[in-house]
């Protein structure tokens, strides 16, 4: 077998092999099933419960309002990470103010979210374009203020300077920070968003969980987990590959 | 930074703060949407005086949140080390459990919170192993990592030099890995931080999170941003406080740049 092949074949024995023991577990009767069901059971309920059609809607609310939250988010922190790369009397403004709100667990401010913009989905989007935010305006200042003085010497060398020099050098040699804080963005305002949901929503993947909660219907909880799991890993998963795509030519790896 | 720039960068502080102030004393905000700083001293004062809500001090806030993360976090840690270690050892067991620990990484912890508290009650359990669940996989990750990428020439080169299996682990494996486990542990740290906020909105008064939560009910939006303040200021100083114990801890590994790039 090709190694790449036997890692996946043990990567999918190692998750069979521990669903099989939750299984065993769950219907060994050492524990109540209704606060400990078996996978199969839990998936097969929560179809039953959710149908297919709602759960694809709270799926497609939540991505939408993560893709809001992190376009504004990502948009921003890139702007004001460039900007404030280029110009450094503009880094000196505004870093400290930056630096000082960046510690404040986004979902601390909810309830100012709450206060500015009510209880609909503006403020929703307002918590999650705070988780992307911070990573994407700390990485992309870094990459700005990271790049190699000898790259920018030897454009001007060649006659490059002002905005040539700024969108034809300096932030595509910024590209690579630029997308880790993309990855490291989109993973927060998955985390956020959850919470951002548990309040005052009506559908969504965190609004399923914590309705099922009220419910007791456990299956639908873990279902719902799993779900959410998923959907982050698979948008991970693509963001990365179009990340990789694009950057293959500068930074191959 | 250099002295000037930093100056302006304070200046521009100071000049943002006074002009909050002033904004709402002429009226042009209201200070239920945005507390002029008086207004947070005078809600810092009544938290350490009377406390907020039912007399809960300041002080009480702070420890029971502080206790909550570090017992969630030294369990997180205390798990993630032997663990990480024996799987970044074994190559079987790492190929094993590697799509679960991508999955249980992407698992978002707060979307647990109802799951754990069917399973631990609305009391201390659930919030201790909600903090230790986030804190757990972005530590075993980096400890696996640590451990894995070892750069084989130490290991031969302790061989050559007559080193048994265990004088390798300790004197050679765990050293090197050593700067990986500290940017999980900062890492693990933030994550600690964050989901507190989330798991201290349910069941419970007491805390930073709780106290945020409670103004909102109350219409205390001062409160809530005091308490906003406190838990940055303190993730802040601890993060802080975890670096300059590495640079003393770890001499041999400065900065941790080649890990982050």
């Amino acid at each position: 077998m090709r190694p790449r092949a036997r890692d996946a074949a043990l990567g999918v024995t190692g998750t069979l092999g521990v669903l099989a023991l939750w299984e065993a577990v769950a219907r060994s009767g050492l524990v109540s099933p209704v606060v400990f069901p078996p996978p199969t059971t839990a998936v097969v309920d929560a179809l039953r419960r959710v149908p297919l059609p709602d759960l694809a809607g709270h799926v497609g609310v939540s991505l939408l309002r993560v893709a809001w939250g992190f376009a504004l988010g990502a948009g921003l922190g890139v702007l004001i990470g460039i900007t404030s790369g280029w110009y450094r009397t503009l880094a000196a403004l505004i870093h400290p103010v930056i630096e000082l709100l960046r510690p404040i667990p986004p979902l601390a401010w909810i309830p100012m979210a709450i206060v500015w913009f009510g209880l609909g989905e503006p403020s929703k989007v307002f918590v999650i374009f705070l988780g992307a935010f911070f990573p994407m305006v700390t990485n992309t200042y870094r990459g700005m203020t990271g790049i190699d003085p000898v790259l920018l010497r030897a454009a001007q060398t060649m006659g490059l300077s002002g905005p040539r020099l700024l969108f034809q050098v300096a932030i595509p040699a910024a590209l690579p920070d630029i997308a880790t804080g993309v990855r490291v963005g989109w993973g927060l305002s998955f985390g956020v968003l959850v919470a951002a949901e548990l309040i005052a929503a009506e559908r969504g993947m965190g609004f399923l969980i914590m309705h099922a909660r009220q419910l007791g219907e456990i299956a639908v909880i873990i279902f719902g987990i799993i779900l959410i799991g998923a959907t982050n890993l698979v948008t991970d998963y693509c963001l990365g590959e179009v990340i990789r795509r694009r950057l293959g030519r500068w930074h191959p790896g | 930074m250099g002295e000037r720039p930093r100056l302006l960068g304070l200046g521009f502080l100071a000049l943002l703060v006074l002009g909050w102030e002033g904004a709402s004393q002429v009226g042009l905000v209201r200070p239920f949407y945005f507390p002029p700083p008086s207004r947070l001293a005078l809600a810092f004062w009544e938290l350490a005086g009377e406390g907020f809500p039912e007399g809960v001090r300041v002080g009480r806030h702070v420890l029971v949140t502080l206790t909550r993360i570090g017992q969630g976090y030294a369990l997180a840690i205390a798990l993630a080390i032997p663990l990480g270690v024996l799987i970044g050892r074994i190559p079987v067991l790492d190929r094993l459990t590697l799509p679960l620990i991508t999955f249980a990484r992407s698992v978002a912890t707060l979307s647990l919170l109802p799951l754990a508290i069917v399973w631990f009650g609305v009391g201390e359990a659930s919030k201790v192993a909600l903090i230790a669940y986030g804190c757990f996989w972005v530590m075993l990750t980096n400890v696996i990592a640590g451990v894995k990428y070892i750069d084989p020439i130490l290991v031969r080169a302790a061989q050559t030099l007559e080193t048994g299996p265990g004088g390798i682990f300790v004197r050679v494996v765990l050293p090197a890995a050593l700067p990986r486990m500290f940017a999980g542990m900062r890492v693990a740290l933030g994550v600690g931080f964050m989901v507190i906020v989330g798991a201290e909105m349910i069941g419970t008064i007491q805390g930073l999170g709780a106290l945020i939560m409670e103004a909102r009910t109350y219409y205390r939006s001062d409160v809530g941003v005091v308490g906003m303040v406190l838990i940055g200021l303190f993730g802040f100083a601890i993060a802080v406080g975890l670096e300059r114990l590495e640079r003393v801890l770890l001499p041999w590994h400065r900065g941790l740049e080649a890990v982050r790039r």
